[in-house]
């Protein structure tokens, strides 16, 4: 029989360990790891996407009405989570994030879960129409799908969240959230129907 | 009141030097340099070199669980047997030249107190009650088989050699192989006995199941083998005992072989035969570890049975037509 | 003198047991590759014992399948006292992307006490170092309450009050339909 590792090993009593050393000297993780998540309630416009797309079924929410509006506390189970970025990745306006923090251990309940808590002021309700307008409004309805199968969109349902602009295949659809503007342009929409079922508010109509 | 003196002293060896107390430390502090080498060799940094202390007193705390399957007297006394006669052979070495308890024993007792730990380990791997147990002692049966052989030859062609020199036949009293050393100088100049050197320290890792040859404890393979079902302090006095094992193999190499260099002074003795069992710790059980892979059984007795034993022949061979 | 001794060699020499019950064998790959000389947790003492009664620490990872849970209960239940539960990765806290399927029976919480739960699908070897040195922390509280426990004159009461309770493997549900989340 041969040694083939002999040297070697001799060699490595004489060097320096190739070892890290971990919890003595601090170890950063690489640059995009996806490590425990970071949830800022103020941006979040409560749209339920992320708790849609979740993988493990991580996302709860629970929803108390209080004298402003309605008191949202979404809450991310860290025990429950794959960390694959989907929840960050459809968020549309950034709530979600990913950090580079790797240090989740949890010793006992409750330990792994990050919740954030924000109030949705409710919107003023219109005045209700007076009565004899009313007949009339129920017997013409909201909106009518189009002939040539192209989507319309609901605009009191709509909140302009932007998500039918970002999952439109052939990039058809302008969305501005502050100017509250949603345009098709017709030339690029090919009628997949992935706008109607995306719209978290079922705002838009084929 | 002599008889009580003596007594007195006789406890004290058995209990302090170089009796239970010498080998616990000893035995710790050898296997603990061994693991933190094997770690160095393979470029990590490796437990403190206490940890065999930390590793015994944790069993001590940890709770005894007796298998329902097992025969609880021959369970619990079996370790107890196994550290008592390693003890025991540590006792009758010669601390280089020096014999501390001399006129009883001799090679051939040696020969065979060396067979009781291992045989208190299957006691104890059988009254366990489990089948992994079964084919660990089994493995264990064969590594000391593949061992006697090659053991025997050294031990006939040490005991020839001296015997040769003091007209006797055969010499197997220690005291007068570490007398005749101390008078002509080690027995391993002599160049018939280089090769039967050779052959005990190749012996050596066989013996203490270290990697290559530690087929009968393989941990991932049969759940450790023998003492598979023990736990708490049964299991601390085993892995003792394999502690001390490795410093008496270590000490009689030095005592057959090395005698010459000894100064007569007792404690200076013991700390130059310690160190001396360091350095072949190192080179010829931790580089033999971080090295090589785990043979299988059939390998392991084939390799004792053919290439160690003919090293060995050699020099009983030699030893024989007197040179 | 002894038990200060060994109160304080119970933190410093965890062995390790490494049950699989059905993961996809990252977190396994993550658990052995912090025995590598990159990471080395033998500098701390940790070790793999071939033999769930030489363990100290019970490491588990995968999503407890129908098959794999009464055995995984009776090898835990063969680790001596003091033990330690650490379960790696989010599939045996909650079945993860499994969950609700007519297989999987995790959380294993529901079964045993879990001491220490480390996050992440997989975790770093850094984070299961962090959740390993921590559970010998545990363990050194575990040994220390044995100890007063015995003192109070308990006969077998060390081992009732400290004991985590493992179900038998007779009463584990047999199959996952009554367990669904």
């Amino acid at each position: 029989m041969d040694f083939p590792f002999v040297r070697e090993a001799v060699k490595n009593l004489f060097s320096r360990s190739s070892c890290d050393m971990y919890p003595l000297k601090p170890s950063e993780a690489a640059e995009q790891y996806r490590g425990r998540i970071e949830y800022d309630p103020s941006k979040c416009i409560n749209c339920h996407f992320c708790e849609r797309v979740c993988a493990g079924g991580a996302i709860s929410v629970v929803e108390v009405p209080v004298e402003e509006g309605t008191q949202i506390t979404r809450t991310f189970d860290l025990s429950t989570c794959t960390f694959c970025n989907t929840c960050a990745d459809f968020c549309n306006t950034h709530a979600i994030k990913l950090t580079k923090d790797y240090h989740m251990i949890g010793l006992k309940e409750g330990d792994l879960l990050v919740s954030g808590t924000f109030v949705k002021v409710a919107k003023k309700k219109p005045a209700p129409p007076p009565a004899e307008a009313k007949p009339e409004e129920k017997a013409a309805p909201a909106i009518k799908p189009r002939d040539d199968g192209k989507p319309v969109q609901d605009p009191s349902k709509c909140v302009y969240c932007g998500i039918c602009a970002k999952k439109c295949l052939g990039e058809a659809l302008t969305v501005d959230r502050k100017e509250k503007l949603w345009k098709l342009d017709e030339d690029k929409c090919v009628s997949c129907g992935t706008c109607e079922e995306v719209c978290p508010k079922k705002a838009i109509i084929m | 009141m002599a008889i009580v003196y003596s007594s007195l002293v006789y406890l004290g060896y058995i209990l302090i030097f170089p009796g239970f107390l010498f080998c616990f430390v000893a035995g710790m502090l050898i296997t603990g340099i061994d693991r933190k080498i094997v770690a160095k060799m393979q470029k990590r940094v490796g437990p403190p070199i206490l940890q065999p202390m930390y590793d015994f007193f944790k069993l001590m705390g940890k709770e005894t669980i007796i298998p329902a399957a097992a025969n609880k007297t021959v369970f619990l006394a079996a370790p107890i047997v196994g550290l008592a006669a390693m003890v025991v052979i540590q006792l009758f070495i010669p601390v280089i030249s020096t014999p501390i308890l001399y006129g009883t024993a001799d090679l051939i007792v040696i020969l065979y107190l060396l067979l009781i730990p291992a045989l208190a380990e299957i006691y104890g791997g059988s009254a366990s009650g489990s089948p992994y147990a079964g084919v660990g002692l089994s493995r264990e049966m064969v590594t000391i088989i593949a061992c006697e052989l090659p053991l025997v030859l050294i031990f006939l062609s040490v005991a020839k050699t001296v015997g040769n020199a003091m007209g006797t036949g055969l010499c197997f009293s220690l005291s007068d192989i570490a007398a005749y050393q101390a008078a002509n100088g080690s027995l391993m100049l002599k160049a018939s006995m280089i090769p039967a050197a050779i052959a005990m320290l190749l012996v050596i890792p066989g013996e203490t199941g270290n990697h290559p040859f530690d087929a009968a404890e393989a941990e991932t393979e049969i759940c450790e083998g023998m003492l598979a079902e023990y736990s708490g302090a049964p299991l601390g006095i085993y892995k003792l005992t394999h502690a001390i094992k490795t410093f008496t193999l270590t000490a009689l190499f030095v005592a057959l072989f090395l005698g010459g260099i000894g100064t007569g002074i007792v404690l200076l003795d013991a700390l130059i035969e310690f160190a001396i069992c360091v350095v072949l710790t190192i080179i010829f059980i931790s580089l033999v570890h971080a090295v090589t892979a785990r043979l299988k059984i059939e390998q392991l007795f084939k390799y004792y049975w053919t290439a160690v034993s003919t090293i060995a022949l050699i020099s009983l061979v030699l030893a024989w037509f007197g040179m | 003198m002894f038990k200060n001794l060994i109160t304080e060699s119970t933190a410093k020499s965890p062995w390790l047991f490494h049950i699989n019950s059905g993961s996809c064998n990252g977190c396994d790959i993550e658990l052995v590759a912090v025995l590598t000389p990159r990471y080395d947790a033998e500098r701390f003492g940790f070790k793999l014992a071939g033999s769930p009664r030489h363990a100290d620490i019970v490491v588990v990872s995968g999503p407890l399948t129908q098959q794999s849970l009464p055995r995984t209960l009776r090898a835990i239940s063969q680790v001596p006292e003091p033990r330690c539960i650490v379960t790696i990765g989010s599939c045996p806290q909650s079945g993860n992307v499994f969950k609700g399927s007519y297989s999987v029976m995790a959380p294993l919480s529901k079964y045993v006490h879990v001491d220490v739960a480390v996050a992440g699908c997989t975790p770093k070897p850094e984070a299961i170092m962090d959740g390993l040195v921590q559970a010998t922390e545990i363990l050194k509280e575990k040994r220390k309450a044995w100890l007063e426990a015995k003192k109070n004159g308990l006969k077998d009461g060390p081992k009732a009050e400290t004991e985590q309770e493992v179900p038998a493997a007779e009463d584990v549900p047999a199959s996952g339909e009554e367990v669904q989340q």
